[in-house]
C-alpha cells in the first residue's frame, strides 16, 4: 500500500519560547510513527509545516533551525488563517491529510497515530483530539469550563453528534475537507462554528480520547480581552452556520 | 411667496456645502465614485426637505411626525445609520480580501525563498529577514 502523506500545521504566533522544543519533539515522534500501530497498517509519511503568523519575536528562525519548512503572514490573521493558509499549502502539494498542531507544547505527538488512524481508514473526513473522552485530569477554570459546556450543547443541537471537546487545536483534517477549506473558512476561532459548517457540509466528524499537557510558554490565543468577544462571536457565527442549507 | 426662515437658509447652505464638497473630493480623487453617490442622494434630500416648505410639510403629514424639524433629523438619522451599514459591509469584505492575500502573499514568499536555496541560484539562502511588518506596529492582540 502506498504510503499516506500527512502535514503537520503549527500555527505559532510569538512562540519563540516553546516551539522550538515543540517541533524538536514532533520530529523524533515522526520517526517514530512511519508505521502507525492499530488496525489501519497504512503507513504514512509526516511532513511539519509552521504558518508564523505575524511574530514579532524569533518563531520564524527558531522553528528554521530546527529544519521546519516556515510560512510567515506579514500580518497577524489568527488561528483560523493560519490553519488556511496551512490548508493551501498541503493542497497545492497534494497531502492526504493535515494536522492542526499546538506551538506551545499542549499537545502530545505520541497521540498522532490514534488521531490520525480513522481518517486513514476513511472512516471520518475530521478527528478530534478530546480532552474529556478519557480521564486525563484537565480541568478548565470554572468560566471556561461553562463556555466549554455552552458550545459543546450548541454543537449537539447543530450536529446531533456530540462533541465533548469543541475548542480542541488537536484534530486532522481529510484532503477534501482541506481542499473545501482552503478558501472559505471562519475567521478568528475555528471551533464549534468550524465544526457546524464542516458538518453541514456533508463531512464527518469524530472525537478521538487524547490528553493533552500544559502550555510550555506564551499566552493562549483565548486572553481576557476576548473573553467577551468570543462566546458573542462563536454563538452567533455556530447560529449562521446552523441556519445555512447543507451542502 | 414667503420668506426664508433662517433654519431653512442654513439647511441649504449646509446641503450645497456638502455637495460641493463630495463633488471636490472625487475630482481630486480622495473619494471614490462608489461612495459618493449615497453622499449626493443625502445633500440632495436635506436640501429639498430643508429648502422647500410644502414638501417638508407634506412628508411631515405623511409620516405622522409632529414637527418638521424632526422629519429633518430622521431623514439625517436614516442616512447616517445606511452610511454606517454600508461602510461595515466593505469592511467586512476588505477584511476578508485582506486575509485572502496575506494568505497568498506569505505562501508565495515561501516558494520564493524556497527557489533561491535552490543551488545556482545565487541569493541569500537561508538568512533570516526577521521579524515582518507586524513588528513595526505597537503590541496587538492577536
Amino acid at each position: 500500500m502506498s504510503f499516506a502523506r500527512v502535514l503537520v500545521i503549527v500555527p505559532a504566533h510569538d512562540e519563540e519560547a516553546s516551539i522550538g522544543r515543540t517541533l524538536a519533539e514532533l520530529l523524533a515522534g515522526a520517526r517514530r510513527a512511519g508505521v502507525p500501530a492499530g488496525p489501519s497498517r497504512r503507513p504514512y509519511r509526516l511532513d511539519a509545516l509552521v504558518v508564523d503568523d505575524g511574530s514579532r519575536d524569533g518563531t520564524a528562525r527558531v522553528a528554521r533551525e530546527a529544519g521546519v519548512p516556515v510560512v510567515r503572514h506579514p500580518i497577524n490573521l489568527g488561528v483560523g488563517g493560519a490553519l488556511q493558509t496551512g490548508f493551501r499549502y498541503a493542497t497545492e502539494r497534494g497531502y492526504d491529510i493535515g494536522v492542526q498542531f499546538d506551538a506551545d507544547g499542549q499537545h502530545d505527538p505520541a497521540y498522532l497515530d490514534p488521531l490520525l488512524e480513522p481518517v486513514l481508514l476513511g472512516e471520518c473526513d475530521v478527528s478530534i483530539g478530546s480532552r474529556f473522552i478519557a480521564r486525563s485530569g484537565y480541568r478548565a477554570p470554572l468560566v471556561r469550563r461553562f463556555g466549554m459546556r455552552l458550545f459543546a450543547g450548541v454543537v449537539q443541537a447543530a450536529l446531533g453528534q456530540r462533541i465533548s471537546d469543541t475548542t480542541s487545536g488537536f484534530r486532522a483534517y481529510g484532503r477534501a475537507v482541506m481542499a473545501t477549506c482552503q478558501f472559505d473558512f471562519p475567521r478568528d476561532f475555528p471551533d464549534a462554528p468550524l465544526l457546524i459548517v464542516l458538518s453541514r457540509r456533508g463531512f464527518r466528524l469524530r472525537e478521538v480520547p487524547v490528553v493533552m499537557r500544559e502550555r510550555r510558554a506564551g499566552q493562549s490565543f483565548y486572553t481576557l480581552g476576548k473573553s467577551l468577544y468570543y462566546p458573542y462571536k462563536n454563538l452567533l457565527a455556530s447560529l449562521m452556520a446552523w441556519l445555512q442549507r447543507p451542502a | 411667496m414667503h420668506f426664508l426662515s433662517r433654519t431653512q437658509v442654513i439647511t441649504a447652505l449646509g446641503a450645497v456645502g456638502l455637495a460641493i464638497l463630495v463633488l471636490e473630493l472625487v475630482r481630486r480623487r480622495r473619494l471614490s465614485e462608489e461612495y459618493s453617490l449615497l453622499w449626493l442622494i443625502s445633500a440632495t434630500t436635506i436640501a429639498v426637505l430643508g429648502f422647500s416648505t410644502p414638501v417638508l410639510s407634506g412628508v411631515t403629514r405623511a409620516l405622522g411626525i409632529l414637527s418638521e424639524a424632526s422629519t429633518v433629523f430622521a431623514a439625517g438619522l436614516a442616512f447616517a445609520t445606511a452610511m454606517l451599514l454600508y461602510i461595515s459591509i466593505r469592511l467586512s469584505r476588505l477584511g476578508g480580501e485582506k486575509d485572502a492575500l496575506t494568505r497568498e502573499l506569505a505562501l508565495l514568499r515561501f516558494e520564493l525563498e524556497s527557489l533561491r536555496r535552490l543551488p545556482g541560484n545565487a541569493g541569500r539562502a537561508g538568512e533570516d529577514p526577521g521579524p515582518g511588518p507586524a513588528a513595526l506596529r505597537g503590541p496587538e492582540e492577536s
